[in-house]
């Protein structure tokens, strides 16, 4: 991965074929996750932490999800498309506008959240000291997707310098 | 730190009091291991309009407080707060100010 850089009002930066496969995989499986049947993932932890309740009361939360959770999950899943039309499946350069670029930095940091809560993640888990077991596999692509949602907030942050 | 923050306003122009009369309803972000600290600063002042010093404030509160007002107003405005911040995977809730 070269990671993201501004150049001009875009924000650039070019995946291997083997990391364009996985975040194929990745968001694959984010579909899945939000598209799955609510009674048969409604407790699923990662599920909700990609929806969580918006008050402490469970009454005023269960209303508020009623208004909002629909439309909470169309626009996870627009930002999910965009992502996967942007992404050349073979690898290869990654070219966003500042809205493609939102939708990947809330993508990326969904796909964390999903596999961060799976894997547990707390303040103090650190990368694996051996990628290649399998939770070390996890573990690194977790900190993979670290290094490019880093890069993505980086490369919008330098250029809003003195806006608003 | 003080009182809550008013979006468009600096912490120095905003007292605990007037947030409290003005202001009945919050929105809070949580702290949660997942989200990156720049990510979250960057939210805060995409979706709030804070500018960067405000909105690490902010973010630094959310980490080693746990918790941190973000935003304060009527309860419509607080929930539609709170759906933003979700849009963008941050753990938030709305309530009364307490």
């Amino acid at each position: 991965m070269k990671p993201f850089r501004r150049r001009g009002d875009e924000v650039v930066a070019r995946f291997a074929d083997a990391e364009a496969s996985i975040v194929g995989l990745l968001l694959d499986q984010l579909e899945q996750l939000l598209t799955a049947d609510p009674d048969d993932a409604r407790g699923d932890p990662a599920l909700d932490r990609l929806l969580p309740p918006g008050h402490e009361d469970v009454e005023v939360a269960a209303d508020y999800r009623a208004l909002t959770e629909s439309a909470l999950r169309e626009g996870k899943a627009d930002d999910l498309a965009l992502v996967r039309a942007t992404l050349p499946p073979q690898g290869g350069e990654v070219r966003l506008d500042a809205e493609q670029a939102r939708a990947w930095l809330r993508t990326t940091n969904d796909l964390r959240l999903a596999l961060g809560t799976r894997l547990g993640i707390t303040a103090d888990t650190e990368p694996p000291e051996d990628p290649a077991g399998e939770e070390g596999s996890q573990l690194t692509v977790y900190y993979w997707l670290t290094a490019v949602q880093g890069s993505l907030v980086d490369a919008l942050a330098a250029g809003s310098g003195g806006r608003r | 730190m003080a009182g809550p923050l008013a979006p468009t306003r600096s912490p120095e122009t905003t007292t605990g009091e007037e947030s409290q009369t003005d202001r009945p309803w919050v929105t809070v972000v949580w702290d949660d291991p997942v989200n990156l600290m720049t990510y979250v600063t960057f939210v805060l002042q995409e979706l709030f309009g804070y500018d960067e010093p405000t909105a690490t404030e902010l973010m630094l509160q959310v980490h080693n407080e746990g918790k941190a007002i973000v935003s304060s107003g009527p309860r419509e405005r607080m929930e539609h707060d709170t759906n933003r911040l979700h849009a963008y995977g941050l753990w938030a809730t709305f309530q009364r100010d307490s």
